[in-house]
């Protein structure tokens, strides 16, 4: 028993199972937080192997080495800084060529490393044979091939990782070949680059130099400027000798490499029939078909997730409040129990009754059609009713995931690849109807004037989203994304995974969330106690009455809304002692003020998310954008309806 | 017949129906305007396999001038339309 301490990353493309193994290797011990600094995932955890306490870094999925994704350069700094013992390089069997080309850069980078030949059974299905001894050989890295999903190999692999550490540095693996013209003008920069200690190896420093890699430029730079220019030189002859710059040159190269050791290791099996995967892949993107079968699949899901949430809300709503009588008579009901009770309490119980219905079966469903590959292919088919708003199919997730809580919707933008592209993704999120205001625009409009005024308002939420979004898209500086996304092959999801996925989101949605709910409805409380709240409505009665021809009242429910939108309607009842609105709204007050509801503000758990994101400063932005969006739009309405009526 | 034996067509991806295969010979990011320059466009699809001289298959284009739908060294991808188009590939006709 030695006790010694091991660090293993795990590193590969996308959807390639890397997650499946990290699973099974940490099991419970796991956390998930994010690189110092940036808002990429870092997950990681600890298991105990013969007598060694590993460490499981998983890195983010990745295509490339590059460094125009974050992910990407995160990624590689931390092998080459942090120089884990070994990284295990986790390949898609069915998609060999593109994941070895991720494998040869690892290769470059000189990381001990095994590989992981992951979805073997996959692989089969599609007739393609693999041979691993082969693939070991042509590669001189050990290749263990796994069936993830199943639990296949993960022994084998955790083993022999352990055995090349023992070992010692690991036996040599290949080393990357180029063409002659491009191998003597690495060997040129290497001979340059000579004793200069780098993070990076000296091959690989000279390999980038070429590819004009910005980082690796930039410090080279700050050591020997003459070897920058110098290989941009180089780098000139090569593209004037290939007619292609030599980022393209060497890309290409390092492809057919893979191709190569690909070709050579594995045999294509034509399968007898279309495996089954293949013919929903077809339905679920058929120019006809895909269509209804999505919009039935996300019904189907709101449905269900609506369904159960109500039920368990209202359950979960029954049991504490059964509660609170036990408590009075422990606290009493002076200004402490008042306090406590109406402001922590109840601020965790908004927390509790929402994030627990609600959330935790949508993202149980949500990362079920993710890993299942459903998720993309909805992105395929929304691709261009996106890019009316100037954002491309990827960011539909979010502003679906918006209609059920704008929360978890900000933090899901991060799928969106650059910053300008999750900020706009998050601003459209925080317009959707969450299923918040759901409950306001159904129980108020639809209740009391017509379920067809209430779809209309949800139509023209979506036109609001439209202008808006493009007008976010028009100021904002910078340019756009497109969509270049993966389509892997449909796959039975993981149950372990997912809900672990869950979970960790669910954890973060409390974390975010609750501290702020929990000083909002203290603040809030703090205010009725001291009587603030009259001379509030009072104060805010220019705008509520006057401009929105509301009641004054109404100052005082929009302030209770901030915490959470359904408590507009909620209070508004209570302060008028009657469910029944018809009785004190006229049909223009309802509209105006479902309207107001909708946009006022994002509530205070999206505004926590938005400034985990963005800052403080944009999330600001958001905010006071919205307040006097919704105040100009109500007043605007009223003058409208007040026409029309 | 105006197009003779191997004669070779530069095109768009876009020009493409669906089923048929090119050949890549050049993507034309970063021109006009420095589109897709900051976020490495032609890195991230040559790193997703699109190099020149590799083949490309257009399994199906989506409808409302949507996405395409391809296959490329063995893996499928969606790419939007805007960006398809700046993809030019090489048709054989025979």
């Amino acid at each position: 028993m030695t006790g010694r301490k091991l660090v293993i990353a795990l590193a590969g493309n996308a959807n390639v199972g890397k997650s499946v193994i990290f699973n099974y290797l940490t099991g419970l011990h796991q956390h998930i937080g994010n690189w110092p600094g940036k808002t990429v995932e870092r997950a990681e955890g600890t298991l105990h192997f013969k007598g060694y306490t590993i460490d499981i870094v998983d890195l983010p999925g990745i295509y490339s080495l590059s460094t125009y994704s974050l992910e990407e350069l995160i990624s590689r700094k931390y092998i080459a800084v942090e120089r884990p013992d070994v990284v295990i390089n986790v390949v898609d069997a069915s998609v060999l060529e593109r994941n070895l080309f991720f494998t040869l850069q690892l290769i470059e980078l000189e990381a001990p490393m095994i590989i992981a030949l992951n979805q073997m059974d996959m692989a089969k299905k599609k007739g393609i044979e693999i041979d691993t001894k082969k693939l070991e050989k042509l590669l001189g890295i050990p290749v263990i091939p796994t069936v993830a999903i199943k639990g296949i190999g993960i022994f084998q692999l955790l083993e022999k990782a352990v055995e090349i550490i023992e070992k010692g540095r690991m036996a040599k693996h290949v080393e990357v070949k180029y063409g002659w013209e491009v191998e003597e003008r690495i060997a040129k920069v290497t001979k340059m680059i000579g004793e200069i200690q780098f993070w990076y190896p000296p091959r690989y420093v000279a390999v980038k130099l070429l590819e004009d890699d910005e980082e690796i430029a930039r410090e080279v730079n700050r050591i020997d400027p003459q070897i920058v220019s110098t290989a941009k030189k180089l780098a000139n002859e090569i593209e004037n000798l290939h007619g292609h710059s030599c980022s393209t040159v060497i890309t290409s190269e390092r492809y057919e490499a893979a191709g190569r050791i690909t070709r050579e290791a594995q045999k294509l099996v034509s399968p007898i029939k279309p495996p089954i995967e293949e013919r929903i892949h077809t339905l679920t993107t058929h120019k006809l078909m895909g269509y209804p079968i999505m919009a039935f699949s996300l019904l189907l899901m709101f449905y269900f997730v609506f369904t159960f949430g109500d039920y368990a809300s209202e359950l979960l709503n029954n049991f504490f409040y059964g509660l609170e009588p036990l408590f009075v008579s422990l606290f009493g009901t002076g200004i402490v129990g008042k306090l406590v009770w109406g402001g922590i309490i109840e601020g965790v119980l908004a927390g509790v009754t929402i994030a627990l219905p609600y959330i935790v079966p949508f993202y149980l469903i949500l990362y079920f059609l993710e890993n299942s590959g459903y998720l993309s292919r909805i992105a395929f088919l929304m691709d261009s009713a996106m890019h009316k708003i100037g954002l491309h199919g990827k960011a539909f997730i979010p502003v679906m995931l918006g209609y059920g809580c704008n929360v978890p919707a900000c933090l899901g933008c991060r799928i969106m690849e650059t910053e300008r592209e999750r900020l706009l993704a998050a601003f459209v999120t925080t317009l959707v109807p969450c299923a918040a205001r759901t409950v306001i625009i159904l129980g108020l409009v639809g209740q009391f004037i017509g379920i067809q005024w209430a779809l209309m308002l949800y139509v023209f939420d979506l036109l609001i989203i439209l202008a808006l979004g493009r007008l976010a898209f028009r100021t904002l500086p910078g340019e756009p994304t497109a969509l270049i996304m993966e389509m892997h092959d449909y796959r039975m999801p993981h149950l372990k995974t997912v809900l672990k996925q869950t979970w960790f989101r669910v954890a973060e949605f409390i974390k975010i969330a609750f501290p702020l709910i929990i000083v909002g409805s203290l603040a809030i409380k703090f205010a009725e106690i001291l009587n603030l709240l009259e001379p509030i409505a009072t104060v805010l009665s220019p705008v509520t009455v006057m401009w929105l021809g509301l009641p004054v009242i109404t100052g005082i429910t929009l302030i209770f809304g901030v915490l959470r939108k359904e408590l507009t309607l909620i209070m508004l009842a209570a302060l008028l002692g009657t469910t029944n609105f018809a009785q004190v709204l006229t049909p223009v007050q309802m509209v105006v003020f479902t309207l107001v509801a909708m946009f006022y503000i994002p509530c205070i758990a999206t505004i926590a998310a938005l400034v985990r994101e963005f800052g403080w400063k944009k999330a600001l932005f958001i905010t006071v954008f919205e307040i006097v969006f919704a105040i100009s739009l109500g007043g605007v309405a009223l003058r409208v309806l007040a026409l029309t009526a | 017949m105006e197009r003779q034996g191997s004669e070779r067509l530069e095109v768009p991806l876009t020009a493409l129906r669906d089923g048929e295969t090119g050949i890549v010979t050049s993507i034309k990011a970063g021109r006009g305007g420095g589109w897709g320059r900051g976020w490495g466009l032609e890195k991230r699809l040559m790193d997703m396999g699109l190099t020149p001289g590799t083949k490309v298959t257009v399994v199906e284009s989506a409808p409302f001038h949507g996405p395409l739908e391809i296959l490329v060294r063995g893996s499928r991808l969606a790419l939007g339309r805007g960006i398809a188009e700046r993809i030019f590939v090489e048709i054989e006709k025979e």
